[in-house]
């Protein structure tokens, strides 16, 4: 009996399945509304029509109106931007943050690891929300605090995580050789580890957005965030509270919207970390 | 070829040997992988038998398939995919529904892995763990208990009353591996199969345990299949020996036919390798190269890149089993009929 | 004395988290805008007024000097004082305490007693239909925003099913005696079991809420230790005593899964806390939670950064209690301290 063999080992493709792409295509349309959202969304969603306030789900308008007599499928449409936007610079923000902890921390002497080590340990172990508010409140109220507030406190997993592959990447072959060429140690850094290591981030990126994305609705919530009227969902749903036993769906609404965003990316963090490592595979 | 000639004078054909009753006999068995893009066979039609309380060893270097065989006698893998027939006590194993396999293992075959450290639950006594395996069986638990002391007395575990409630990190790696040793031993099987018992192990620790391998298998007339890459430990220790590479036997003798005159040229590079207190050699000759991964196997004969004796019909015909006037299953072309 | 020599190191840790959260704090003070002497003293306070509250204070003391009699005062356990209510923040804080507990404790239990049968079939069906499914469950339930939680249960189960009560602690007229401010503690330590029903039936809605994503997370983390052991070089020699699967992920998986799923629910059960901020505000119960929010909303800075110190507090302890179980789980800690006891 005869063998038919590949000659090479086979690399491994890429052959995603159809839930996989779904949560893909979920993702990428979730993104497009985002950026498309305010330029599609009629100009009327900003002004109060008392002739028309809480109004529920109908055919001309499908999740109904708010107090104001707004359309809320189109604020949630408009606010789309801002919510996710938002979510995407904290995490953008606090990403950098950690990249520079843990560079310096890689690239440093003993003593300036040790000690970015302990304050990201000390980071780790403070509850999040908690210290957000409380930045928050003394920036005072607004979405800008909020997203300040949580790219402060968010930081310290991605250091943590990003110096451990850091350290790891530099003990790598080709970092031996290319220093051995005399590659300056900063060009090094830039422009071997670090790309290394972002592998590392993307994974970690979806399950971050998703949440943040409820920390940084929270925080509007509770009033520290984004302020009404703006179409920010935290802040919608903080807004249509007090009327929530006769038009619910002003709340229901924006926060399934949240729910939507923060399941997709989820599951998007789900699949590419079984990806990563299959043994969690069901 | 003088030695030849000499040990041939005294030997019975293989086929009008007496052998010992049979215990297990192993069919056809192919073992493949499933992977995200292909199949991959690991195991390729592999078939020998081991009797009653016979040692037999299985030798070969780390991917030829031996781990996966012995693992798969005892169903161990799920895995991967087992094809043929492996007949154990009239028992067709392959047939059996995944319940009935359970109640296979344990207690009538048992085994013993490579690494005792990570072998063991580090969270279970070492007498928990050694009763388990009657615990299972319903066996009561006073009775287990006593049992499992028995079977470490047995492997000479020192002061094992005291210890059958200490837990595996207060063990030494000889010790431990006694530990499994006795787990396996515990429930009375007629086979036990040993994947790398000792190599892990010290040399010295690596002896030891050998010698009671050998000592409780001639007691309890144990059969026992020796998995190792080790030709060194298994000359005192195996009645039978077959070599395994890249996923198929290439040669099966009695150990001291073997040992005497390795037919494969695989063989011969595997004793070359092995330091020999009665024979000097100049230097130790190791084979060249690496076996090929199962999914990248060449063509012909798997062995023929590395191999001193190729030949041009090595690289594109496979070879067949031969049984050479030594008793010596063989795959390789210099022994083929034609 | 690795066991002891551990512990020390969890509490080192601990205490240095505490002084970095103190040092956090103090930055947050001093960045607060406007005269801090002013805001303690309150609105419409005479210049004489403010200038004796900042001599009071130590504000006219140099920084760092300030700095090193702030942390005194935390030593003392002097969190600062309410500007709305004059009181100190600790004293506020002890009285709603144990309210916050009361729904973590019951939260917690609900958590643990769907994460854990529900991980432990997953892993033993692994691959299977009730696997995928638990795993999107999984997924879903931790991405919920538990605010928008509570509000949509508190609609539906309050307002419109009426099956629960909407809001508070318990009813009018029905209340035991406080002995240790927890509601349903209370009334069986008065024997009363129409009081411990009541306030389970406020309790049990926002102790839901809390219950989905920590269940959620629990869930995941089980799960995927149970399998990594499930395929470590462990389970094979268990697996050829002939161990079914179930006794496999029962007595082997698990127990070496707990470790890591002790930790985790330290964590979890600390970042309740935060959580508590807008579940108990929701659902207009005493707690930590409410008063925090209570202060953000009145603009209480000293008594929201107090606060934050308390929360903080709390999770360390938390956590250090957590860390320290996980220790004695394990023999090869736990046993050494023995032996170094026994000898």
């Amino acid at each position: 009996m005869t063998l038919v063999l590949p000659t090479a080992a086979p690399r491994r493709k890429a052959n995603f399945t159809a839930y996989e792409l779904t949560v893909f295509g979920v993702v990428v349309a979730l993104f497009l509304l985002a950026l498309i959202g305010p330029m599609i969304a009629p100009a009327d969603i900003y002004t109060s029509n008392m002739l028309e306030t809480l109004l529920p789900p109908s055919a001309e308008h499908w999740l109904g109106t708010d107090d104001q007599g707004r359309d809320i499928f189109w604020r949630l449409v408009a606010g789309s931007r801002l919510s996710l936007f938002a979510t995407v610079l904290v995490v953008i923000l606090y990403s950098i943050i950690g990249m520079i902890v843990a560079t310096l921390a890689t690239v440093g002497p003993r003593w300036v690891d040790e000690l970015l080590m302990r304050i990201t340990d000390i980071g780790l172990s403070l509850p999040g929300l908690v210290v957000s508010l409380g930045i928050a409140t003394v920036l005072g109220p607004s979405l800008q605090s909020g997203i300040i507030a949580l790219a402060l406190t968010g930081w310290p997993m991605t250091a943590r995580i990003l110096r451990t592959t850091m350290r790891q990447t530099m003990e790598q072959p080709f970092v031996e050789g290319a220093r051995i060429l005399g590659v300056s140690r900063t060009r090094l850094m830039l422009k071997h580890v670090l790309p290394n290591s972002l592998d590392v981030l993307i994974v970690k990126w979806a399950g971050d957005i998703s949440f943040t994305m409820l920390i940084l609705a929270g925080l509007s919530f509770i009033g520290v965030g984004a302020q009404p009227p703006s179409p920010e969902w935290g802040a919608m749903i903080s807004g249509a509270r007090g009327y929530m036993s006769i038009a619910w769906w002003a709340v229901a609404a924006p926060g399934a919207a949240i729910v939507i965003n923060a399941v997709a990316f989820a599951l998007l963090a789900d699949i590419l970390q079984v990806r990563r490592d299959p043994s969690l595979q069901a | 070829m003088g030695v030849d000639t000499i040990l041939t004078d005294g030997i019975v054909p293989a086929q009008v040997r007496r052998r010992p009753e049979s215990l297990l006999q192993v069919d056809q068995l192919s073992i493949d992988i499933a992977t995200r893009d292909a199949n991959v066979r690991l195991v390729d039609n592999v078939s020998f038998g081991i009797g009653r309380g016979e040692r037999v060893a299985l030798v070969g270097e780390s991917g030829s398939g031996k781990s996966v065989t012995a693992q798969a006698l005892m169903r161990l893998n799920s895995r991967v995919k087992l094809s043929g027939r492996v007949q154990f006590d009239g028992t067709d194993l392959l047939s059996l529904s995944p319940r009935q396999m359970t109640a296979m293992r344990g207690q009538r075959m048992g085994m013993v892995f490579q690494d005792p450290m990570s072998s063991l639950d580090p969270l279970m006594t070492i007498g928990d763990q050694v009763a388990e395996t009657l615990r299972i069986r319903g066996v009561s638990k006073r009775e287990a208990r006593q049992r499992a002391l028995d079977v470490l007395d047995e492997l000479k575990v020192e002061r094992a009353a005291e210890r059958l409630d200490s837990f595996p990190h207060e063990f030494s790696g000889g010790m431990r591996q006694r530990v499994v040793l006795a787990m396996a031993l515990v429930g009375e099987p007629h086979l036990l199969i040993a994947d790398e018992p000792t190599t892990a192990l010290d040399v010295r620790v690596q002896e030891r345990v050998l010698d009671l391998l050998d000592e409780i298998s001639r007691r309890r007339s144990l059969a026992v299949l020796l998995i190792t890459h080790d030709l060194g430990i298994v000359a005192g220790f195996a009645d039978r020996v077959m070599v395994m590479y890249s996923g198929r036997i290439v040669e099966e003798n009695e150990a001291t036919l073997l040992f005497a005159e390795p037919q494969h040229p695989y063989t011969r590079g595997l004793l070359e390798a092995v330091p020999r207190a009665d024979i000097t050699v100049d230097r130790l000759r190791s084979i060249s190269g690496a076996p090929p991964a199962p999914a990248a196997r060449p063509s012909g004969c798997t062995f023929h890149p590395r191999c001193d004796h190729a030949m041009a019909v090595c690289t594109s015909v496979e070879p067949g089993e031969t049984i050479t006037p030594l008793g010596a299953r063989v795959r390789c072309h210099l022994y083929g009929e034609g | 004395m690795a066991y002891l020599r551990l512990i020390s190191q969890r509490l080192v840790m601990t205490v240095l988290t505490l002084w970095g959260l103190a040092t956090l704090v103090f930055i947050m003070i001093k960045l607060i805008p406007g005269d801090e002497a002013q805001v303690a003293a309150g609105p419409g306070a005479s210049p004489e007024q403010v200038a004796s509250v900042a001599k009071r204070l130590g504000l006219d003391l140099p920084v760092l000097q300030q700095y090193l009699n702030f942390l005194l005062r935390m030593l003392r356990g002097d969190l600062g004082t309410s500007v709305v209510s004059s009181k100190p923040v600790l004293t506020e804080l002890a009285a709603v305490l144990p309210s916050t507990i009361e729904l973590m404790i019951l939260a917690s239990i609900i958590g643990t007693v769907i994460a854990f049968p529900m991980a432990l079939v997953a892993a033993t069906y692994r691959g299977k239909a009730f696997d995928g499914i638990t795993r999107i469950i999984a997924v879903t339930g931790g991405a919920m925003p538990a605010f928008w939680l509570a509000l949509m249960l508190q609609f539906f189960f309050g307002n419109v099913w009426r099956i629960t009560p909407i809001s508070g602690q318990h009813s009018f007229g029905i209340s035991s005696p406080n002995v240790t401010g927890m509601p349903t503690l209370d009334a069986l330590l008065a024997g009363d079991m129409v009081g411990f029903l009541d306030a389970m039936a406020y309790l049990i809605l926002p102790a839901i809420v809390f219950a989905i994503p920590f269940a959620a997370q629990v869930f995941r983390l089980l799960r995927a230790s149970l399998l990594g052991v499930l395929a470590s070089d462990m389970m094979l020699p268990v697996r050829a005593k002939g161990a079914s699967t179930s006794r496999m992920v029962l007595r082997h998986a698990l127990p070496n899964s707990l470790l890591p799923t002790v930790s985790l629910m330290g964590v979890l059960i600390g970042g309740m806390v935060g959580g508590a901020i807008l579940v108990e505000t929701v659902f207009a119960r005493r707690g930590v939670g409410s008063f925090l929010a209570n202060s953000v909303a009145l603009k209480d800075t000293y008594a929201v950064l107090g606060a934050v110190m308390f929360v903080g507090i709390a999770v360390c302890l938390v956590n250090l209690v957590a860390d320290i179980i996980t220790l004695m789980l394990d023999p090869r800690i736990r046993g050494a301290q023995f032996r170094a006891g026994a000898k």
